[in-house]
């Protein structure tokens, strides 16, 4: 069936059977692997992807139900020029990523909190981050990557 | 060839017109945080779903006099966050705020919480614990039932074929009753409940218990009140003892139900306790 939405800003419209989850459109049809698989039963956050505003978990969501929706993976978060923008700057600098696969996910959620509370404090940050399983980092580098995120932005308005 | 089709209702009553049509079996979906999980581990039964999470009848959360309809598509996040529920449902609220992560929030619905009615559920002990009522339709008709007769057992309601759960009512509670709702998991966050219990309670004017609901989750097969604690509670000053003795005789009703298992020596104890901070909370 056709599945028409916003990705990443941009219309699309895109062909794919209607038993596939969002995730397996965004990885195998779209090509957008930056969105990761990990448990797929919602369990790990690897998946992560703004819809409509809101942080989902893209292997819990059917490719039709992203009809008429706007969302936002990964791949859609950079800086004007393309290049890694102010949350994935401070990721490197924090010393947030070391396997890396949890990260995409982990960015999209510190981008889905900061949506809806620019200024978080640290409990916050976690609360926000429950989903997204991390084995390597220990989240403290992570919950700090945002944190200075938050607080940067917060300098520039 | 895909294992399921896909189509979407816009109305209460375009679900229903696709949920009867006799061409398939049809699965509502709204959150997907049950259905998909399920389809990942088992052979659907159902050729089609028809996905209500746009519905927007099935969204609305609003008081007419002295009762509440919400709407069986409000996600957990959506609940937590309404001010009508922060200031006459704080149990709901609360417990919407322990469901898995933000993600699971954003999109399980308290609609789709009750229809898989897990034991462990954490939406429908604050759904029993304030009286609500669920409301179903089908293209034949309208019933209601209180979500304590709906949920039948573990994973098992009362829904017929070709009825969609659309909301729940709930009266409001007399004001100035305190609600609490605790849980028990193995961690704070993306647990499961090992154990829960929702509690709301009101004093008179004399500092006597008038008003008090006690409802355990992941404790029985189905939810619902305890009434022989809340019996044993109304009328009463409450205090340290008498909150103790609470606890106490919400252990032996669970035992009364379940029987004595291999996890009894655990839950015996921790819902003693359990019921016991939430009174507190409701209460002193």
């Amino acid at each position: 069936m056709l599945i028409e939405f916003t990705l990443n800003h941009k219309p699309i419209a895109v062909e794919a059977p209607p038993d596939i989850t969002l995730l397996d459109l965004l990885r195998d049809h779209l090509g957008l692997t930056g969105t990761k698989e990990g448990c797929s039963v919602g369990e790990c956050g690897a998946c992560s992807v703004i819809m409509d505003g809101r942080l989902i978990n893209s292997c819990l969501v059917l490719a039709p139900q992203a009809g008429g929706s706007e969302i936002i993976t990964v791949e859609g978060i950079h800086a004007p020029d393309g290049g890694p923008n102010d949350m994935q700057e401070n990721f490197i600098t924090y010393g947030a990523v070391q396997c890396g696969i949890c990260i995409p996910g982990m960015v999209v959620a510190g981008e889905a909190l900061l949506l809806h509370n620019p200024n978080p404090s640290r409990s916050e940050i976690r609360t926000a981050l429950a989903g997204n399983l991390c084995r390597c980092t220990g989240y403290q580098q992570i919950v700090d990557a945002i944190e200075a995120t938050a607080k940067g932005r917060q300098g520039n308005r | 060839m895909p294992r399921f089709d896909y189509i979407r209702a816009q109305t209460i009553e375009q679900a229903l017109q696709l949920l009867a049509d006799p061409a398939h079996v049809s699965r509502p979906l709204a959150g997907g945080t049950d259905v998909l999980v399920l389809t990942r581990y088992e052979k659907p039964v159902f050729d089609r779903v028809v996905d209500i999470s746009r519905v927007a009848e099935m969204k609305v959360i609003e008081r007419q006099g002295d009762e509440i309809t919400i709407g069986a598509g409000v996600t957990f996040t959506e609940a937590a966050e309404n001010p009508l529920l922060q200031a006459v449902a704080g149990c709901l609220v609360e417990a919407s705020l322990t469901v898995g992560g933000p993600a699971i929030r954003n999109a399980g619905t308290l609609g789709g919480n009750t229809i898989n009615a897990a034991a462990c559920a954490d939406g429908v002990p604050p759904l029993v614990c304030l009286d609500a009522v669920a409301h179903l339709r089908s293209l034949i008709g309208a019933r209601s039932l209180p979500v304590s007769k709906f949920i039948q057992g573990a994973n098992r309601t009362g829904l017929q074929s070709g009825e969609l759960l659309t909301h729940f009512t709930v009266p409001v509670p007399p004001a100035g009753t305190r609600q609490a709702f605790i849980k028990l998991g193995r961690r704070n966050a993306q647990a499961i409940s090992r154990l829960s219990m929702a509690a709301a309670g009101h004093l008179d004017a004399a500092g006597r218990i008038d008003y008090v609901r006690l409802v355990p989750g992941a404790a029985m097969p189905s939810p619902r009140r305890i009434p022989e604690v809340e019996a044993f509670l109304l009328g009463q000053t409450p205090d340290d003892a008498l909150l103790a003795a609470a606890g106490q005789k919400t252990a032996e009703a669970m035992i009364a139900v379940t029987g004595r298992r291999w996890s009894t020596e655990y839950k015996e104890v921790a819902i003693q306790a359990l019921a016991e901070r939430a009174l507190r909370r409701a209460l002193l």
